[in-house]
């Protein structure tokens, strides 16, 4: 079985379906028109010149064009954790790039050379759609991480302030603020987990299966990826949030004032 | 008598606003002095500077004759008890509050028996019933009263308290003076309990940040 293809047409057709939620939206008050319209502008332009550098990508098949595009991938991820997390860039840029690209690259090496095992283990057809969809929720993964630790440290500033002088080390003392923010950013993926296949068919194994695999096939690839997914989102908020704790502090272990952008107590 | 804590020419500010001017002097071995003036005067921020929680512009602080920095300011917490205004107790009771301090690898060795908690709550005229009360059911005296328990039962010999007798009737505040009139003890306080200040051989008398009087006395 092939895909079959979406033609010109029928993708005004598709375009088309979007007036239903706009209208809904201007008759219940909300003015997201604007909103509504950037949104599925800016889809459409990422996603067609996603295609055209994949097209390339795939052709070209080279390690090292391949290797740049994960690190633009890992940058951009970068920048956008920490605008989204709201905290300055310049005391988290390295942490988050070191802790992304680690856990990022170790699970999809993990999974490309052991598991799947293509004849070359840099084959874009398998390395860039993975390392994309483990980048991709690595990514939220950290948000929620760093937002939630620097936000909670910050509002119970008092509390850490008691530990330190009760005699915690810097560590003892954020360890509570740190197990949250975990748990928080780990919680998504784990529920995500318990529920895949009962709610929702994944993204992924339905793509697989729209473009001819058998179920089977694509259960298995699906399962591989949640496991990376799961690894990758763990292992970089540790090391992430640990990291982060070299800079974020002054020689006294108070945090620093301006680490966050926008501060509400 | 060796000096504790010396302040030598301390000048702190925040932006453009000056907290404490060239402010000097020292705290001797088992000395008790109180920090006294109008609120605003710089008075917290004196002993907030000696916890390191407040950057210092000009000066020094020494602890033990060696100057306050990042390498023995974890020295300096570990053997000074701050007790706040509002000190937060940090654990839903009583009991997890006193117990608190000893789960940070500091002070886990050293962990009170049932029988040393009872004593220290008993010298502070506290009920041990008081051990199984919610945190946020205290009122502002038991809780400045439970974290100097705390400190005790940590063997702190430096206390750093301010205003811990403001919320205390007289008896309640009798106990306390019997147990900080410890010879052991070195107290820097802030208050404006005339009894307390009776009983501390320095005064200490700040106005707009600047230190404007000692008084020495010799209470022994």
């Amino acid at each position: 079985m092939t895909t079959l293809d979406i033609a010109l047409p029928q993708m005004v057709v598709l375009y088309g379906l979007c007036l239903l939620p706009w209208l809904l939206l201007w008759l219940i008050g909300l003015r997201l028109s604007r909103d509504v319209i950037i949104g599925i502008i800016r889809m459409s332009i990422q996603l067609a010149l996603v295609g055209f550098y994949l097209k390339t990508l795939f052709a070209a098949n080279d390690p090292l064009l391949n290797t740049l595009w994960i690190l633009v991938m890992i940058i951009i991820a970068d920048f956008s954790i920490l605008q989204r997390a709201g905290l300055k860039t310049r005391y988290f840029i390295w942490s988050t790039l070191i802790a992304i690209s680690v856990s990022t690259v170790f699970s999809a090496m993990y999974l490309v050379i052991l598991v799947i095992q293509p004849n070359n283990f840099y084959d874009a057809h398998y390395v860039i759609p993975l390392v994309g969809m483990i980048l991709g929720n690595c990514l939220q993964g950290n948000v929620i991480a760093l937002e939630r630790f620097y936000s909670s440290l910050h509002k119970n500033e008092s509390e850490y302030m008691t530990f330190l002088l009760l005699g915690a080390t810097r560590w003892e003392a954020v360890r509570p603020y740190y197990q949250a923010a975990i748990k928080a950013a780990i919680s998504p993926t784990l529920a995500g987990m318990s529920t895949m296949g009962l709610v929702s068919l994944p993204g992924m194994m339905t793509g697989q299966i729209l473009g001819g695999n058998e179920p089977w096939l694509a259960v298995k690839y699906q399962i591989a990826i949640m496991i990376c997914i799961f690894t990758s989102t763990t292992l970089a908020c540790i090391i992430n949030l640990k990291l982060s704790l070299q800079n974020a502090f002054n020689n006294y272990d108070i945090l620093k004032a301006d680490v966050i952008k926008f501060k509400a107590k | 008598m060796s000096a504790i804590i010396r302040f030598d020419k301390v000048s702190i500010g925040v932006g453009d606003k000056k907290i404490l001017s060239n402010v000097s002097f020292t705290l001797n071995s088992g000395e008790k002095a109180v920090l006294c003036g109008l609120s605003g005067s710089g008075k917290s921020t004196v002993l907030k500077a000696i916890l390191g929680l407040q950057s210092i512009s000009q000066g020094a602080i020494y602890f033990h004759q060696v100057r306050l920095s990042s390498s023995n300011i974890a020295e300096i917490r570990h053997q000074t008890a701050y007790i706040g205004q509002e000190p937060l107790l940090a654990a839903d009771n009583v009991h997890d509050a006193l117990l608190l301090p000893f789960q940070f690898k500091s002070h886990r060795a050293n962990t009170p028996s049932n029988e040393q908690i009872h004593n220290i709550l008993a010298q502070l005229n506290l009920n041990p019933d008081i051990l199984n009360q919610q945190s946020s059911h205290l009122s502002g005296g038991e809780k400045q009263r439970i974290a100097l328990a705390r400190g005790f039962l940590l063997g702190k010999k430096i206390f750093l308290l301010d205003e811990v007798t403001s919320a205390l009737d007289s008896e309640n505040k009798l106990a306390l003076y019997n147990i900080l009139d410890n010879q052991e003890l070195t107290i820097l306080s802030v208050a404006h309990d005339r009894d307390w200040i009776d009983r501390c051989q320095s005064v200490l008398e700040l106005e707009s940040g600047q230190l404007i009087r000692i008084s020495q006395r010799d209470n022994t």
